[in-house]
């Protein structure tokens, strides 16, 4: 857990946040330029199908940022140090952005495909279920302001709610296979040519530079936060010492 | 100093100590360095206008509440380490009774005494000895706040624990209420039981050891009652 | 064990409490009656539309019932502050999750018994499986208690934000419906053998639930 926790203070330095904003940038440039020019359009579907490039990396970062949410909830339940709490909560409001985008361009891209804005295809509900989950999260954050209390309640919100996604999936999964449609098309296509797959994977992990990116300045910001309420705090307290965090 | 305490973590010639602890609410500062040391047997009064911190003193003392700076311990326990101890010997009343509105006074004292791991055979004597004995079988729904006072002071007594804390213990109560609250203390303090008590009230004479004035969340100074 | 032990006594609290209060009777019951009745009037009269919607309605019915009973459940510790007396009690915090949880389930059964007669005579329905279904509503009742009793204890504290709870506890139970429902659609028209796969669905979130509930709601009761 310390080397983790290393890793992550060397990660979101100044210097840190510096190159991963120049990385992020550099990444996103690439993959705009793979999925929108070098990749050709699809047999089937057309230019429309380019939303693939952006919607399956916002899916993958939707799962990654909880899965971070989750694990930064462990760990602050068991180690009741701050930070993890901050990396959750940076998390989840990151989280919640790129799940929301999934799902709207899962829609976008549904509608000229299938006909319709929302079939209940499995792994969308399952995103649509992780939002609602995100959701409650965020809302549990707002109910109190007593620090410890909002990290411990989210902290366990933020794990079981991550053990119920599998859950969640495999009963949506089962649910769907019982009314199976005369056209079951999978979003991707049935087969992903070569260059079609190298621009998504690019898209992947551009977008998941961005992620750490965007974690890197959330912490920035929340320490600031922190350390702004401790200042104006310190005349009613005199010297308070400040905790080991 | 607090090398010293820590070396002596179980002796029990401190009661309870708190040392400069903090208590935050959001923004707010409940408490600001509380240190409080209580001696067994010691009867330790509060006083201080609402919101000077007296409740937040109490509640750290019993566990409920957490220090936000600063540490403390109860018998030798520490205060967020070792809870389950402290709460094994320690009673915190308030006005507020935690009764259960549609149970008998005796099936509350029997669910709380199977809880607080106290003998239920005594619960008859107990509400007795607070003149609740005819009304033992009839719902707590119809009771005054001071026959509640007095089920909560049956209670105490069946657990005879060894850190009675009180806030605001005689609000509200009759004076058969108010006599059974000052018998508590007094006994605790016979038995070698330390006592902390937040009050408006003057208290009894000869009942009180020792007066903390507090206010704006500070221990403002000492006294004698 | 004296978690167990704890828990029992918590558990026997509540049903005793609840008895008298008759709460369960005079809400619950009602609730879920009046909420029945006007699917019939929101889908009705066509009997093919209530038939087939009738598995659903009924999960709904008992969902919105178990937010209500968890709701509850901490409701009565507050109204003289005895929830902080079960957290100054010796106890395993976990004694709390698991005897309020127990209490949940039983009055959801009492519910659920309940509105079955109800949907039978107002829907039409007719099981084939009633061992299969009583099966799934066991198994629901106690995976829906179980979620409620973690998170009812949040509700108390978070009064003001009355709306918090159910957006909590329903994503969360998505499982549980679409399992129940399940199941209760093929118990009534008698393929157990595929209702099987959607118990087995149950038992597992039951599992998960119950233990995750026992490992984390020390952490919602501490401060």
């Amino acid at each position: 857990m310390e080397i983790a926790a290393r890793g992550l203070g060397t990660a979101t330095s100044r210097s840190g946040e510096r190159l991963l904003g120049v990385a992020a940038l550099l990444g996103l440039g690439l993959s705009a330029t793979l999925s929108l020019v070098v990749a050709p359009p699809d047999a089937l579907q057309g230019e429309v199908q380019r939303l693939m490039y952006v919607h399956v990396p916002a899916a993958w970062l939707a799962y990654l940022s909880f899965f971070v949410v989750f694990v930064s909830s462990v760990a602050y339940l068991r180690t009741s140090r701050t930070r993890w709490d901050r990396v959750a909560a940076a998390s989840a409001e990151i989280g919640v952005l790129f799940t929301a985008l999934a799902i709207v361009l899962g829609a976008l891209w549904g509608k000229p495909v299938w006909g319709t804005w929302w079939t209940w295809d499995p792994r969308l509900t399952t995103t649509a279920m992780l939002l609602l989950i995100y959701i409650g999260y965020l809302a549990v954050r707002r109910i109190t302001d007593n620090p410890t209390r909002r990290a411990r309640w989210s902290a366990v919100i933020g794990v079981v709610g991550f053990v119920d996604v599998p859950i969640v999936h495999l009963s949506v999964v089962w649910w769907r296979s019982l009314h199976q449609q005369s056209t079951v098309l999978r979003l991707g296509g049935p087969q992903i040519e070569g260059s079609m797959l190298t621009a998504l994977l690019v898209a992947v992990g551009a977008f998941t530079i961005v992620y750490a990116y965007l974690i890197a300045v959330r912490l920035r910001v929340g320490r600031l936060e922190e350390r702004a309420a401790r200042e104006a705090l310190s005349p009613r307290l005199g010297e308070v010492e400040e905790a080991a965090r | 100093m607090h090398d010293l305490h820590e070396k002596h973590a179980r002796s029990t010639v401190t009661a309870v100590e708190l040392n400069a602890v903090t208590r935050l609410f959001g923004a707010n500062p409940a408490l600001v360095r509380a240190d409080v040391r209580v001696s067994p047997g010691e009867v330790l009064v509060l006083r201080g206008p609402n919101g000077a911190g007296k409740t937040t003193v109490l509640r750290i003392m019993a566990t409920a509440l957490s220090p936000t700076y600063g540490h403390g311990s109860v018998l030798g326990f520490d205060l967020v380490r070792e809870r389950d101890a402290i709460r094994r010997h320690t009673d915190l009343m308030s006005d507020r009774t935690r009764l259960y509105e549609d149970l008998s006074a005796a099936e509350n004292l029997r669910f709380w005494c199977r809880l607080l791991g106290v003998d239920g055979a005594d619960i008859q004597a107990a509400l007795d000895r607070v003149g609740l004995l005819e009304v033992a079988g009839e719902r707590v729904r119809g009771f005054s706040q001071g026959m509640r006072q007095r089920v909560a002071v049956a209670r105490t007594l069946l657990r005879r624990p060894q850190i009675l804390l009180l806030d605001e213990p005689y609000t509200g109560l009759d004076a058969e209420a108010h006599h059974a609250v000052d018998d508590l203390i007094r006994e605790a303090s016979r038995d070698g039981r330390a006592v902390v008590v937040a009050t408006h009230h003057a208290m009894q004479r000869g009942l009180a050891d020792r007066v903390l004035f507090m206010d704006g969340g500070r221990i403002v100074r000492q006294g004698e009652p | 064990m004296s978690l167990l032990r704890h828990a029992a006594t918590i558990a026997a609290k509540d049903v005793r409490a609840e008895i008298r209060a008759k709460h369960a009777i005079a809400t619950l019951l009602p609730f879920a009656a009046t909420l029945l009745v006007s699917f019939g009037f929101a889908f009705g009269p066509g009997r093919d539309v209530l038939l087939r919607t009738a598995p659903g309605l009924l999960w709904m019915a008992v969902l919105f019932a178990a937010v209500i009973a968890a709701r509850r459940a901490y409701q009565i510790e507050s109204e003289d502050g005895a929830l902080e007396g079960l957290l100054l009690a010796p106890i395993d915090k976990a004694a709390v999750f698991l005897g309020k949880a127990a209490a949940v389930a039983l009055q959801l059964l009492m519910l659920v018994a309940c509105a079955l007669v109800l949907v039978v005579v107002l829907f039409d329905l007719t099981v084939r499986d009633p061992l299969v279904l009583a099966a799934a509503f066991g198994l629901g009742a106690v995976g829906l208690a179980a979620v409620g009793g973690l998170f009812g204890v949040l509700a108390e504290a978070a009064r003001t934000r009355e709306a918090l709870f159910p957006t909590l506890v329903l994503p969360l139970v998505t499982p549980v419906l679409v399992a129940g429902v399940r199941a209760t659609d093929l118990a009534a028209t008698g393929r157990t053998d595929e209702a099987i796969v959607w118990l087995g669905l149950l038992v597992a979130f039951d599992v998960v639930f119950v233990s995750l509930g026992v490992l984390v709601f020390g952490f919602l009761m501490e401060d």
